[in-house]
């Protein structure tokens, strides 16, 4: 559906995407993820031809774009975009008609999916009265009231209760299944965990890691333990054959510098803490997206900077 | 195309509807007719009570034939003499003994205020007048004349001169302007010709500004929403940009149109005369062209801007221009043809104004007119081509404005 490769742009002293490519495909969801500032929205606007790329080229169905992609793409930006003293109603069917729905026909979906979100009883309140998590569900229905093939939410989450996290998350599952291409910036990683089949992080205006979710699992290996324990658990950062450990309350992620010394581990860690449960699993993103990114950051490769 | 028209009409719809569209609509007629009406019917209302006023007749002759000369002139309505004299001080006060007896009256409200009649009066023909409110210019004029026509009454009379052959030779003179046109003539005073241009003037300056302000609000609310970035998604910021252009066009049109009726429905009223129809069609091209351009530069320097202060600087700026030909109005009125007067018409920035000025007071030559029509055209389309330029890229600019140098790179690209 979407297919960005190498594109490239400059602000004046920031190197705001270099040599970014990625590709997002009907019927999946891609989950663009990366700290703040790493280049996701500069990368969206240029997909959304709002800027142009210095070079590089971006194709929707193998054509470039032209006047007719505007009415395929859904947006939805990071700060809402919503009008704040118009009426919810008028502003929906402002932007439907902005994209070439029937004015009858944008009204009846209007309502389908005021009722859909519980907004029916506000359709002629002024948007501005609306609750933050309320407004973030009419800026979702803006971005798909015209029935786009290629959806781009950024941070749609952002706001929502839980209830209204699954529902949008349960949406988002409907419109992949209904073939639509779904991308959406996050740096919440268990939504992008749970919902994406593909993702692209993102940081200092590069790609550092492309691919299916399971791919990239797959490729960071089983050398990751996950344990739930009672105790002080500072002492597992020093620990010997551990690579990185992020440390909670009780929750602790290890990555091991090789994969088979974890029954080694486990006798280590039962002498100073209380072992709850103690698995083998692949690294989350999380994991992932903090080693990375982390490294990143700070310029120091940890053990060799990758897990393989 | 279409995606224009969807903007117009949306600009055109929600703004119809803001309180600031409906406060402009009522309120800047109201304004401009309380300032011509109100003043003059505070200061020709008449009284409704009789006045007392003090008279320190120094002669010892002059207050009753004054009081009799008032009453025979001004009364209430309820036939009540107006004013009441009274004597304050007497012949045998010194000036300064009668003074202090009736600045004392004055101060205790006994009294509006005084007049002094100095025994000198016959020679060198002046009086004070003291009152806590010297402001009441009626009662002064009333009895400067009634204190002048008494005097010269008696001066006449001392000469052997008969009163009403004197009244005869100082008839009043009069000069009646006729304003002469291709079309024919018409009787009309410098005044009223001084407001009607004054007037064209001044409702395209407040067309220009509240819809220029309308324009620069809307797209910085657009801005700090981000809705922007969902607009121009949706379509090119051309269509945009020329969408909001248009829709705002009308809304000056629904503007211009109810403030042309309400025209029309007061010289009708009051049997004012209006302007000849080619003037007003004239006149209609000047401020659709003048909108438009002036639409163009608020859109070039609005489109950057971020906060509301800017908004209102950049607005004020532009105001200021468009109002310049306001400080030029009476010399243009009392010479129309000047060269400066040509000269200033064919800058764009100028023509609309100083058009609605000249057209009313003595329409310019064809070819004049032809050429400014000419040339502020081709600058509309030039500053909107400009605009265009400008605005794709300002409007996603946040924060700093872009320096001169920036704005000329995005024009070259």
């Amino acid at each position: 559906m979407l297919k960005v490769s190498n594109i490239r742009k400059q602000y004046s002293s920031v190197l705001a995407a270099d040599n970014v490519s990625l590709e997002a495909r009907r019927g999946a969801i891609l989950g663009l993820i990366g700290p703040n500032g790493a280049g996701k929205t500069t990368t969206i606007r240029m997909i959304l031809n709002i800027i142009q790329p210095d070079s590089g080229s971006i194709t929707y169905d193998d054509k470039p774009f032209n006047q007719g992609v505007r009415d395929i793409i859904g947006y939805l930006p990071e700060e809402r975009g919503l009008y704040r003293k118009n009426k919810l109603l008028n502003a929906i069917m402002y932007f439907a008609s902005l994209r070439g729905v029937p004015a009858d026909e944008a009204k009846r979906r209007a309502y389908d999916w005021l009722k859909r979100f519980d907004l029916l009883n506000y359709y002629d309140r002024k948007i501005e009265e609306l609750s933050k998590g309320n407004q973030q569900k009419v800026g979702f229905i803006i971005s798909v009231l015209h029935d786009p093939q290629l959806v781009i939410l950024d941070e749609p989450f952002s706001g929502l209760d839980p209830i209204n996290q699954i529902n949008l998350k349960d949406i988002l599952l409907e419109l992949k299944k209904l073939g639509k291409a779904i991308i959406f910036s996050t740096h919440q990683m268990d939504h992008a965990e749970k919902l994406c089949d593909d993702i692209c992080l993102i940081n200092s205006g590069k790609v550092i890691l492309e691919g299916s979710l399971p791919d990239i699992k797959s490729r960071y290996g089983k050398n990751t333990i996950q344990l739930i324990y009672d105790g002080d658990g500072a002492f597992m950062h020093s620990l010997a054959g551990v690579k990185t450990a992020h440390v909670y309350e009780n929750f602790a992620e290890l990555v091991l510098s090789t994969s088979n010394h974890h029954n080694e581990l486990l006798i280590e860690l039962a002498k100073n803490i209380n072992v709850r449960k103690f698995e083998r699993v692949e690294p989350s993103l999380n994991a992932i997206f903090l080693e990375l990114v982390g490294a990143d950051k700070k310029t120091i490769l940890k053990g060799g900077g990758s897990y393989e | 195309m279409n995606k224009m028209f969807a903007v117009a009409r949306w600009e055109y719809v929600e703004k119809i509807k803001s309180k600031a569209f409906l406060v402009s609509i009522v309120l800047i007629p109201l304004i401009m007719l309380g300032l011509g009406i109100v003043p003059g019917m505070l200061a020709s209302r008449s009284d409704t009570e009789t006045r007392t006023i003090g008279v320190f007749d120094q002669t010892g002759n002059l207050l009753k034939p004054l009081q009799s000369y008032l009453d025979k002139r001004y009364r209430l309505a309820d036939n009540r003499p107006n004013y009441r004299l009274v004597a304050v001080a007497d012949t045998v006060n010194s000036t300064v003994e009668g003074k202090n007896l009736a600045d004392a009256l004055v101060m205790a409200d006994k009294i509006e205020g005084y007049v002094i009649i100095p025994k000198s009066i016959m020679s060198d023909s002046s009086v004070e007048y003291r009152s806590e409110n010297v402001g009441n210019v009626r009662i002064t004029d009333r009895l400067t004349t009634g204190i002048r026509d008494l005097v010269v009454q008696r001066k006449l009379h001392e000469r052997g001169i008969d009163p009403r052959f004197a009244r005869e030779l100082t008839s009043p003179f009069e000069m009646r302007t006729i304003k002469l046109s291709k079309t024919g003539e018409e009787e009309s005073g410098f005044a009223q010709i001084f407001f009607t241009a004054y007037i064209f003037m001044m409702m395209l300056m407040f067309l220009v500004m509240t819809s220029g302000q309308l324009l620069v609000r809307s797209m910085l609310e657009e801005k700090s929403n981000r809705v922007i970035e969902v607009l121009v998604s949706s379509c090119s910021p051309k269509d945009l940009m020329a969408g909001k252009i248009l829709g705002l066009s009308g809304l000056g049109l629904t503007q211009m149109g109810i403030w042309a009726m309400i025209g029309v429905a007061i010289s009708l009223k009051f049997g004012i005369a209006m302007i000849p129809l080619s003037s007003a069609v004239l006149l209609f091209i000047y401020y659709v062209l003048g909108y438009l351009f002036y639409a163009g530069m608020f859109v070039a320097v609005g489109a950057p801007v971020s906060t509301e202060q800017e908004a209102q600087q950049i607005t004020s700026y532009l105001t200021i221009i468009l109002v310049l030909p306001i400080a030029l109005a009476v010399p243009v009125m009392q010479n129309p043809n000047s060269l400066l007067v040509k000269v200033l018409s064919y800058i764009p920035l100028l023509t609309p104004t100083m058009m609605a000025i000249r057209i009313p007071i003595n329409m310019p030559s064809p070819v004049e007119i032809l050429t400014t029509i000419a040339i502020l055209t081709a600058s509309a389309i030039a500053v909107i081509w400009a605009a265009g330029k400008i605005f794709r890229v300002a409007i996603l600019i946040y924060g700093k404005r872009p320096s001169i140098p920036e704005f000329l790179r995005i024009l070259r690209s």
